[in-house]
């Protein structure tokens, strides 16, 4: 019996803005790795994780670890799908990929969206 | 040749585009040679061996290759990115998550980048000190990057 590939995934398209968006989310045992794309490559790599902390409420660490480092809304979509996954109950890091054409507010809002609807956590 | 004749003969030349499937897990799909098209694919794949259970994941953008191989584990492990970059193409390696004096995934990523020209961003949890583990990964990956046509591999 062959047994399943141990790293699920979900990958699909979508329109934002007229720019096609593909988007890739896997879940490795000590991660998760989303890949939103809309120029055929990663594009700016960040990565975010939930911190060990003593208060109530949980705080985040966000950074850029390849590629654009200034541009905001690129570390705001990736603290909040961080925030999303650690409110879903899980600890686990998060590497976003961005390679988007457009870098507004509403193209980071669809993809947040997006990516919480075909969430694997 | 009349230029409608010509273009007579170049419309029946078309190669017709094979449908590519989003899909879940651990399906294989189909490919188009055409890297100009911007579907992504994801094929995932696990090789036995003896001791050792390596599993791949290939995601392929249209100016990108994603690759992660895990040893035994499903962890994401450290995160390299390779690429040919000026003067002279030579090929450039850095290491984005984990692993700075570690170098299984670097080499990895580096020599796939030699022999198959593309731009790659390789995950590997492959243990250190274990180069002929190392160079199986290496080749399997290789071998399905190739059979997947991703790229034509060279003679040297």
């Amino acid at each position: 019996m062959a047994a399943q590939f141990p790293v699920a995934h979900k990958s699909f398209s979508l329109d934002i803005k007229g720019n096609k968006t593909d988007i890739v989310i896997c879940k490795y045992d000590d991660n998760f790795l989303v890949m939103v794309t809309q120029i055929g490559c990663m594009g700016t790599i960040l990565h975010a994780r939930k911190e060990e902390g003593v208060s109530t409420e949980p705080t985040f660490h966000v950074a850029v670890i390849f590629g654009k480092r200034d541009e905001p809304f690129l570390a705001a979509c990736a603290r909040q799908l961080i925030e999303n996954i650690s409110s879903c109950g899980s600890t686990r890091p998060l590497v976003l990929s961005l390679g988007l054409k457009d870098h507004s507010p509403g193209t980071m809002k669809e993809i947040i969206y997006a990516v919480m609807e075909n969430r694997l956590w | 040749m009349s230029s409608k004749e010509l273009e007579e003969s170049l419309s029946e030349l078309q190669v017709g585009k094979r449908q590519v499937t989003h899909g879940e897990n651990g399906e294989n799909k189909s490919v188009q040679n055409d890297m100009s098209e911007g579907e992504v694919q994801v094929s995932c794949f696990t090789e036995d061996l003896h001791d050792v259970t390596l599993h791949f994941q290939i995601v392929k953008f249209s100016k990108q290759i994603y690759a992660w191989i895990g040893c035994n584990s499903a962890k994401l492990g450290h995160l390299y990115a390779a690429a040919t970059t000026r003067p002279n193409n030579i090929v450039s390696v850095t290491s984005i998550l984990g692993g700075t004096s570690d170098n299984t995934g670097s080499s990895i990523a580096r020599r796939l980048v030699l022999k198959t020209g593309l731009n790659i961003v390789v995950a590997c949890n492959i243990p250190k000190d274990s180069p002929m583990l190392e160079a199986t990964a290496e080749r399997k990956l290789t071998e399905r990057l190739a059979s997947l046509g991703y790229f034509r591999p060279r003679e040297i």
